[in-house]
């Protein structure tokens, strides 16, 4: 064999043999693709056209059950309730005109708002999707529509699971609502989302609240059916079938998750009730000090949830959200407001804690003090005379608390109460909640630019100044102040259960913060000075002079503190004498803070009621809900004879 | 070179030329159909958007023509270095959508580093193999270097996840390297590899949802939302199209939204339904006279680089069309593969331009006997 140089030509002819094969394969792809297309459109093609013009295939979704909310004894606060719903598809009308006239006439509805719904619904959502032209439709309703359905084509029944809410507007901010995604918001929830996961028009959707933070637990999965319905979109019959032999298997849905909430039923609505009975606006919560568990949490004004679970009307949306008293806030965790005299309990704590004063200790206290070049009033005219300090907590004399603020200074007063939790957030499983303020004179100088004046550690001490909280901060500072110190942290949640009942998910205690513990805590809080305070607490409620001494339960004894919030700057001389007598919105808010019984709490409670001028017209309200707790949990504890009560484990 | 028109029309493949031309016009009209809205005036912003990627396409095809293609030897590894740059940068830049990161922002358009990375191994493979001997095979050493061009794109693609382009380019790699045939010996190992090695990878190297995704892969009905339900949908659109199709914009399977990505991979039942099997027959023969042309280009290359680039871009068309035609019409479980220069899709439609431009580069330089 000789050597030769291949020149390029000869190079590129040498894959020569390669062709026939290609040729090969191309020639009977071709081959296999003009026979199966013979097959499908010349062979079948007849049935196909059939089935494209007289049936076709479309899925029908089996909607998951939204997991169930049930309250700590697994009563049911919400479900989900099948309901029937007359639905247009605007793609199968013929006359639109003709059809919304029939209906109006049977449903009782305008039929120019029916054209409409029908056509903002077709541009907006597709033809092809279902527009519901009445909800809710009663047995005789179903009937006459089911009559006319066959002459109306494009006119339907569809059932649906409507989300019920049985507690109706109590807690409703706690619980949220639902409401379906349409058209134009999935975009923007399916980003990022995996395809598994991504939402489609019409699925329901957690939109506020509890239903909104646990949405995935409650969703569940929803399942899938085909089914072949005829060229107006009506289920068929299902016929032979030999051509669509590979249909897929139905899917069913996987149920979603029960909630189970450390809240009671019951409380909820003595809780409700009691401010109703008032009047009341604002915010209640109660909790079990011993663990976190959430009892109680209730806001007033409040709104019905049922009326989102098929659409809110614009008309009630606006009323909801121009209403002055905000019905959709969820006050407990979302709104602030200075402590007022509740705050003074924790001045006490720090003035004993720094030594500034003993519990002895006494101030005279004339009904004002001078400071600087202003003078600092006590809400009582006349002054308390001389008080010591469980004294000045039972009267809530302000003089007494401005001594104590001005000799502490903020800073001092800062770090006790960031100890029990004041100025920051609790952490509970509930969306927009604030942190509140506790100010320092860092902080004053960071957002004001300006250095702390010595006068403002007067108001701050009596809760008036920069200070605010949430009425859940006030109430775990409380129950900590019950417990002679661990806060634990609030939850809200009990348990989650499986749709089959196993437990996913049970929650513990766990302490937040806890000053009583002289190794861990960096603020230590000693037992005498918490025995001190809870003797004043005690006073308020039992104390002969006491700021809240008229609201008793029998033979438990409860102790708090209450607080006035002055919500509207008033000059010296005061306009109006009566709180009463001013317009609702310039009354002042009153806070009653409060745990019983008052040696070993086992239920604490805070409400904040916006305009009822004083935290003395609060405490009745928290009465009835603690009332109410001890004839649910501990009926013997009200009927027990206690023949002197025993104040020594306070002393 | 002295440039005249006599001699520039003389060499120019006008046949080839017109072909393609055919074809992306039946692909416009189709996405016209897909994406028309009988309640809007106005032309869809998707059609405009097609046309302005087939006018771009189709500058890019007349530069790569006239160039000569000698100079794509050059350029080939920093283009796939590039390219790994681009599929690196994707998982700290790239735009989500669907859950795959496949997109890279560059304000005008997103662009999709996977569609170049088929240009980048073609060109690399055609560089590199040229220098192999054709008549004697491949031996198992020269394979090694192959794969080693393959593997890194591959594995970032399906990383993304994009299973089927990374499979595209896999075939692609696979096409090129038989084509310089195998020697015997390691071709009987490299099969007996493969066949060790899947079950291997199937039990440890998978995830469990990677399984899943197979298995749906070869049973649709696994995952009736999505393929089973697009299966039976375009065999009924494709089906009742029969002899000669329902009339332009007459397809109701595609019209109401029973079929899903109708534009993109499921045109081809647009086109089946709406022009029948006389439709779907013309667009196929199109497509096979395309390939026999491809071919005879190939074997009239002037070196054996010209030969090799042909035969790259040939396969790359040539699988994008198997696959997604094969899954339109049931033969094939559904993969998400556009049909070429048909279906919508703007960096697919530039790379498969600019694949055409290079075969017609080709066949400028070609040996005129």
């Amino acid at each position: 064999m000789s050597l030769h140089i291949r020149t390029p030509e000869d190079e590129v002819k040498s894959f020569q043999d390669r062709y026939k094969f290609i040729y090969l394969t191309i020639g009977l792809t071709f081959l296999l693709f003009t026979a199966r297309l013979w097959y499908l459109q010349i062979y079948k093609g007849s049935e196909f056209r059939y089935y494209s013009e007289k049936n076709v295939v479309k899925f029908q979704k089996l909607m998951a059950p939204r997991g169930r909310f049930l309250d700590r004894n697994g009563f049911t606060l919400v479900d989900n309730h099948p309901g029937f719903e007359a639905t247009i598809t605007p793609q199968f009308v013929e006359d639109l005109d003709k059809t919304a006239e029939k209906l109006s006439n049977l449903l009782n509805l305008s039929k120019t708002e029916i054209i409409s719904k029908v056509k903002t619904s077709a541009r907006r959502e597709g033809r092809y999707r279902p527009v519901r032209i009445k909800e809710n439709l009663n047995r005789d309703e179903v009937a006459r529509v089911e009559r006319i359905r066959l002459d109306y084509p494009g006119v339907d029944i569809n059932m649906f699971i409507k989300r019920t809410y049985s507690q109706g507007e109590i807690g409703a901010q706690l619980l949220g609502y639902t409401g379906e995604i349409s058209k134009q918001q999935l975009p923007k929830l399916n980003k990022g989302l995996p395809k598994k996961d991504r939402f489609r028009q019409g699925d329901i959707l957690g939109r506020n609240g509890l239903e909104k933070t646990f949405d995935k637990e409650l969703r569940g999965e929803d399942g899938l059916d085909l089914v072949q319905v005829d060229a107006r979109g009506r289920i068929a019959m299902i016929q032979e079938q030999d051509i669509l032999s590979s249909l897929p298997r139905k899917q069913d849905p996987v149920p979603g998750n029960n909630i189970v909430l450390t809240i009671d039923k019951d409380l909820q609505s003595a809780a409700a009730e009691a401010m109703a009975a008032k009047d009341y606006i604002g915010a209640m919560i109660a909790i079990d000090p011993n663990n976190g568990e959430i009892l109680t949490w209730v806001n007033e004004p409040s709104f019905d949830p049922n009326n989102f679970s098929t659409g809110i009307s614009k008309e009630l949306w606006s009323k909801l959200t121009n209403d002055p008293f905000k019905p959709l806030r969820n006050k407990v965790v979302q709104d602030h407001y200075p402590p007022g005299s509740t705050f003074k309990a924790i001045v006490a704590l720090a003035a004993l804690e720094e030594k500034v004063i003993k519990p002895s200790t006494k101030i005279f206290c004339p009904g004002h003090i001078r400071f600087g070049r202003k003078v600092y009033h006590c809400w009582r005219r006349g002054g308390h005379g001389e008080v010591n300090l469980t004294q000045a907590i039972e009267q809530s004399c302000n003089v007494y608390f401005y001594k104590l603020g001005s000799q502490l200074g903020i800073d001092t007063m800062a770090k006790y109460a960031k100890a029990l939790g004041i100025g920051q957030k609790t952490g509970i499983q509930v969306e927009n909640e604030i942190s509140g303020l506790m100010p320092t004179e860092k902080w004053k100088e960071d957002n004001f630019g300006e250095p702390w004046q010595p006068g403002e550690n007067l108001s701050n001490a009596i809760g008036q100044g920069f200070v605010l909280t949430t009425p859940i901060q006030l109430v775990l500072a409380y129950s900590g102040i019950g417990m002679e110190g661990p806060i634990y942290k609030p939850h809200i949640i009990k348990k989650i259960l499986s749709p089959e009942e196993e437990v996913i998910y049970e929650a513990e205690k766990e302490v937040l913060h806890d000053p009583s513990d002289e190794e861990k805590a960096e603020v230590h809080i000693s037992s005498s000075s918490y025995k001190t305070v809870k003797m004043g607490l005690y006073k308020v409620a039992n104390g002969e002079k006491g700021t809240a001494k008229w609201y008793k339960i029998p033979n438990i004894k409860f102790a708090g503190k209450t607080g006035t919030v002055q919500n509207f700057s008033l000059s010296s001389d005061q306009v109006y004498e009566k709180c009463e007598e001013r317009p609702k919105k310039q009354r002042h808010h009153g806070w009653f803070v409060a745990y019983a019984p008052y040696d070993k709490p086992k239920i604490a409670v805070a409400i904040l009621a916006e305009h009822a001028c004083a935290g003395s017209k609060a405490a009745p309200v928290v009465r009835d809900l603690m009332w109410a707790y001890f004839k649910k949990y501990h009926p013997e504890m009200l009927e027990e004879k206690k023949e002197n009560t025993n104040l020594s484990s306070l002393e | 070179m002295q440039l005249n028109l006599k001699n520039l029309l003389k060499r120019f493949d006008i046949n080839f030329t017109l072909l393609i031309l055919a074809i992306t016009v039946i692909g416009l009209i189709n996405v016209y159909s897909a994406t028309y809205n009988s309640e809007q005036d106005s032309l869809s912003r998707t059609f405009i958007a097609q046309s302005i990627w087939l006018l771009a396409g189709w500058l890019i095809f007349l530069v790569m023509s006239f160039i000569d293609y000698k100079f794509l030897q050059k350029i080939a590894m920093p283009f796939w270095l590039l390219n790994i740059v681009m599929l690196v940068l994707i998982f700290f830049k790239g735009k989500k959508i669907y859950g795959a990161t496949r997109w890279l922002d560059l304000g005008f358009f997103n662009y999709q580093p996977s569609e170049t990375a088929k240009i980048a191994i073609i060109l690399l493979l055609a560089t590199h193999l040229q220098k192999k001997d054709a008549l004697q095979g491949l031996g198992f050493k020269d394979l090694i270097t192959p794969f080693l061009f393959a593997i890194p794109p591959f594995l970032l693609i399906v990383k993304q996840p994009d299973l089927g382009t990374g499979m595209m380019l896999l075939a692609i790699t696979v096409s090129m390297v038989l084509f310089m045939k195998i020697k015997k010996g390691p071709l009987i190992t490299a099969i007996a590899a493969v066949v060790i090695a899947l079950p291997v990878a199937w039990s440890f190297a998978l995830k469990p949802y990677q399984k899943e995704r197979v298995m749906t892969f070869l049973d649709p009905s696994r995952d009736p939302r999505g393929s089973g339900y697009n299966s039976i949908q375009s065999k009924i659109a494709v089906g009742s199209g029969e002899s000669f199709g329902k009339g332009f914009l007459k397809g109701t399977q595609a019209q109401f939204d029973f079929l899903p990505e109708r534009h993109t991979d499921f045109i081809f039942s647009v086109l089946s339904e709406e022009h029948g099997f006389t439709g779907a027959i013309l667009l196929l023969f199109l497509f096979l006279v395309l390939f026999v042309l491809c071919l005879r280009i190939a074997s009239n290359a002037r070196d054996k680089f010209g030969t090799l680039l042909v035969i790259g871009f040939s396969s790359y068309i040539f699988w994008h069309m198997f696959v997604n035609v094969g899954m339109v019409i049931g033969l094939l479980p559904i993969v998400g593969v556009p049909l070429p220069l048909v279906s919508y899709g703007g960096t697919g439609m530039l790379s498969i331009m600019f694949g055409l431009g290079v075969i017609s580069s080709v066949s400028y330089r070609r040996y005129l006997f």
